[in-house]
């Protein structure tokens, strides 16, 4: 029995807009980050959710080629929406996704978040929550981008673009912040507030791939 | 681009605005000391702030002493900089340990701490006035340190 035109269409149309969806759970990701704090993230929080999302979305062809390979029937997908309806409302989300939400919505997002800043020093808090977030919206763009280049293809695709995402964390984004401990343990000395532990931590930020070893051969 | 966000945040944050805070460090501690009030954390702080790239970098060099995946790495990071504060720090501290016991001894700065305060004031006052020079000396210090020991 073939498949209505109509579903192709529909299918082609969702696996169309997987790439924009995962650019709006990129947007609650950072939105999450700030609410769990800026600087770090609670692990059974929604920031870890909604970049799971965003990996997902990213990988759909591949995890749905995991089914198919395991012997589930797949319908083919591919090519582009035959119903002009259809199309012109794939148009539409993708427009309202790139003109309005990345374009226009995430730059005010940051620079709320800019103002936060502000605020939270004034309040005494540390205004490096915020900045990060910031930093992290103007980021999306890039950021999806970069996550579609650690896409292997394959049909473990998802969890080989979640390692490509830790290696990257733990060799580029961390040994970055191990400046900014330093940075936090300067002020902290001034501060008569704890030193040790911002200097310990820059350390650990230095060693992550060697305490993630650490970890293995322990349990060996 | 978030890496590079990241990393110009930190780069502005290490070396602009602390060492712009470093003159602000370095006032509060003349004025923490004419008060005879501790101020030597200021003073310290003022220091560090202008030298927070080459803290990373020691930092950097610490966790280098082994391979990016070896299990042992953070404890020898940990073990590298135990080494440092004993065989570098330490010294350092017992030498200007030995020359305040050597100068308190003498009474060199008895009018600092008890009796007449007017050695204090005169000091806090010079330095008052010869803060930009006293940063520029550090600062001095800090890029013939960059250099080793020589």
């Amino acid at each position: 029995m073939t498949t209505p035109q109509f579903l192709s269409d529909l299918l082609t149309l969702l696996f169309d807009l997987a790439v924009p969806a995962a650019m709006c759970t990129m947007v609650l990701a950072a939105l999450a980050l700030r609410q769990e704090g800026g600087v770090n993230f609670q692990v059974g929080g929604s920031f870890p959710r909604w970049m799971l999302w965003s990996v997902i979305f990213l990988t759909l062809p591949q995890l749905l080629s995991w089914f198919a390979a395991q012997g589930i029937q797949m319908p083919a997908h591919g090519g582009s929406v035959a119903s002009p309806w259809l199309a012109g409302l794939e148009g539409s989300f993708k427009s309202f996704v790139t003109v309005l939400v990345v374009g226009k919505l995430v730059p005010l997002l940051a620079s709320f978040f800019v103002l936060k800043a502000a605020l939270d020093g004034a309040q005494g808090d540390s205004p490096l929550g915020s900045i990060i977030t910031a930093i992290f919206l103007l980021a999306i763009s890039s950021t999806v981008q970069m996550m579609q280049s650690f896409n292997s293809g394959s049909q473990f695709a998802t969890t080989d673009m979640l390692a490509s995402l830790w290696n990257f964390v733990s060799g580029t984004i961390l040994p970055e912040a191990a400046g900014l401990a330093v940075v936090g343990a300067v002020i902290n000395y001034a501060r008569h507030r704890p030193v040790m532990p911002l200097i310990f931590s820059a350390l650990a930020f230095l060693s992550v791939s060697a305490l993630w070893s650490l970890v293995q051969a322990m349990v060996r | 681009m978030f890496e590079h966000g990241l990393l110009n945040l930190t780069n502005w944050i290490a070396n602009v605005i602390l060492p712009t805070l470093a003159g602000l460090l370095a006032a509060g501690a003349i004025y923490r000391f004419s008060k005879s009030h501790p101020y030597s954390e200021l003073a310290y702080a003022a220091f560090a702030a202008l030298m927070c790239s080459g803290l990373l970098r020691a930092l950097e060099a610490f966790a280098q002493q082994a391979g990016v995946s070896d299990p042992d790495r953070y404890w020898l990071s940990i073990l590298a900089l135990t080494n440092w504060v004993g065989n570098v720090m330490l010294p350092l501290y017992g030498t200007l340990q030995i020359v305040m016991a050597v100068v308190h001894f003498a009474g060199l700065l008895e009018r600092m701490t008890i009796g007449e305060a007017w050695v204090r004031n005169m000091a806090s006052a010079m330095m008052c006035f010869m803060l930009s020079g006293i940063l520029r000396l550090a600062e001095a210090w800090i890029q013939n340190g960059t250099a080793g020991v020589r």
